[in-house]
């Protein structure tokens, strides 16, 4: 049974789709990303499975259940929303030790996870002089009060430093070994690239795709930028392969489209072809993520 | 239990509560002392000793405020999200505020009638006004109550509506404005409004014939906050935390 089940959830505000039938399944032992740009329903879908909204159709699953029916919540998920959401005017042992008491966790937890996410020396500071970084690792500490099994974290990588995302990446990996399930969402797939398994990519409510970070590139279109002292010979049989063949400027090298990494090596292995260089135009997967998303439009 | 808790640490771990406390008893001090020691003697005696009960109109803002903030903090400050998710079970969160605010309440009443009795009586009968003790209890047991009432209105009135500044507003206006108004133009319908209530509980002199008795007065402050307080936990049970 997964973790988190979402099956044909929707989610309306007046003529708003926020969530558009969309289902996916999130396992134990595994950093999954949630991703989507700006708008696209990531938030909408995380409070319906943590109960604080309703759907219009469809259901949110945690463990099997709708979150209300958790025998102990708290010990089942630990949710960050939003870094923002505490009383600036209490310390940041003072605002995990409201929740602590609300869960029937012991104040030496708190401060156990106070440790855990390095706050220990400004704990009793008010959280009105907390940097954006301090917050999301307090919002961190609460979702940890009660050993979840499950981790919901809405863009727990905001606002950190690139000290403050390698420690994120570091605590997330080493929960979900500790064979936890961890979703974590986020509108840029860079930020949490090196952190996920797994992806659930949506847009304007809509699943777009879920699977493996190899998936996501499986299915990669980008163009391919080949350099062979055989160009002619191996533009000739890209054509025919179906392949179209741009110029690059260079009288040796030439750009692919509508073809895969995968296929013009093994076309030119073949045919005994050398290849000096073989490589999507555009580095990052950052752009297939924008490439897969992007029709779906943002603010809506 | 565990919601008790919780919601009992919101309370005094921010400052504004104690502000708030501190600020009703310095204000109310400073009224009692100045009524009690600066008015004619002549003019004290013929006055009721309610006259002692000055500062409640002000001590209820004070008292009703702590309470709409014990509500209203929650989705000012955005701890509803986690709130409502480590208590699924929303209403027992209302309702672990609502006894929060009655001990509150509570402790603010009996330090509002200790700095009023203790500082207000002993300046009158220094200067020799003689205050009948039944009237005396009467009025500060009127008193007491309206300030636990009025903190109780205050949180479940921030229950059902949230927005703190709307909660504040709607406060004063049905405290201090409302029913004045409507007493004004002579409509029995006013003296049911909670700041006539309030009045009428706090034993307001020479007011009996506008409006209730002190009891009733009390019954329909207290039949609100019951009202109030079960609207507020069923919509909050109902409405989506968003
Ligand atoms: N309470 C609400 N009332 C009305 N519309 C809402 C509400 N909550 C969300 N929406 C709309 O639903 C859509 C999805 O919003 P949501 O916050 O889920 O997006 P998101 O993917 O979390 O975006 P972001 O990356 O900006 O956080 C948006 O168009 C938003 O305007
Ligand atoms: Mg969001």
């Amino acid at each position: 049974m997964a973790e988190i089940a979402v099956q044909r959830l929707t989610k309306r505000y007046g003529e708003t789709l926020a969530v558009d039938d969309l289902s996916f399944t999130v396992d134990a032992g595994r950093v999954t990303g949630f991703l989507g740009p700006n708008g696209s329903g990531k938030s909408t879908t995380l409070r319906a499975l943590l109960g604080l909204i309703r759907p219009t159709s469809g259901t949110a699953l945690v463990m099997g259940r709708p979150f209300h029916e958790l025998e102990k919540p708290v010990e089942a998920v630990g949710a960050a929303l939003d870094a923002h959401d505490v009383h600036p005017g209490r310390s940041g042992r003072g605002h995990l030790r409201t929740i602590a008491a609300a869960a029937g966790i012991p104040n030496s937890r708190v401060d156990e996870v106070l440790d855990m996410v390095e706050l220990t020396p400004a704990r009793d500071r008010r959280v009105k002089g907390y940097s954006m970084g301090m917050r999301q690792r307090l919002a961190l500490g609460a979702a940890l009060l009660g050993d979840p099994k499950i981790l919901m974290l809405d863009e727990p990588a905001n606002g950190l430093d690139p000290q403050g995302m390698r420690w994120l990446r570091d605590i997330l990996v080493a929960l979900a070994a500790e064979g936890r399930a961890v979703l974590i969402s986020s509108h840029v797939l860079s930020e949490v690239e090196q952190t996920v398994d797994s992806v659930v990519v949506i847009g304007a409510g809509r699943l777009v795709m879920q699977g493996s970070l190899a998936d996501l590139v499986k299915g990669d279109r980008r163009p391919i930028l080949v350099r062979s002292p055989q160009a002619d010979e191996l533009r000739a049989l890209l054509v025919q392969a179906g392949a179209s063949v741009g110029p690059d400027g260079r009288p040796d090298a030439m750009i692919v489209h509508r073809s895969s990494l995968e296929t013009v090596g093994t076309l030119a292995a073949e045919h005994g072809i050398a290849i000096f260089e073989l490589t999507h135009e555009r580095a990052t997967l950052e752009d297939r993520f924008l490439e897969l998303t992007g029709e779906s439009g943002n603010v809506r | 239990m565990n919601a008790l808790k919780s919601e009992w640490l919101k309370l005094v771990s921010v400052r504004t509560t104690w502000a708030l406390l501190v600020a009703m008893i310095l204000i109310e001090g400073l009224t009692a002392g100045l009524v009690t020691g600066l008015s004619d003697v002549d003019d004290l005696r013929t006055r009721d000793v309610a006259t002692l009960a000055n500062g409640t109109k002000l001590a209820i803002v004070f008292m009703f405020t702590l309470g709409a903030l014990l509500s209203t903090n929650e989705f000012r400050h955005g701890t509803a999200n986690s709130t409502f998710v480590v208590t699924p079970k929303r209403e027992r969160v209302i309702a672990a505020k609502l006894v929060v605010g009655l001990v509150v309440g509570i402790a603010g009443a009996l330090l509002y009638i200790a700095v009023n009795a203790g500082l207000g009586l002993s300046i009158l009968s220094s200067r020799g006004v003689d205050v009948d003790a039944d009237t005396a209890v009467d009025t500060y047991l009127g008193v007491g109550i309206g300030l636990v009432l009025g903190c109780l209105f205050g949180v479940a009135l921030g229950a059902l509506l949230r927005n703190q500044i709307l909660t504040v507003v709607t406060g004063m206006v049905l405290f201090l404005l409302a029913g004045t108004a409507a007493l004004f133009i002579g409509n029995d319908v006013g003296q049911y409004f909670p700041g006539e209530s309030l009045l009428a509980l706090n034993g307001t002199p020479g007011a009996d014939d506008v409006l209730l008795s002190q009891t009733e007065g009390g019954l329909v402050l207290g039949a609100y906050c019951v009202v109030l307080g079960a609207l507020g936990m069923v919509l909050t049970r109902q409405r989506e935390i968003s």
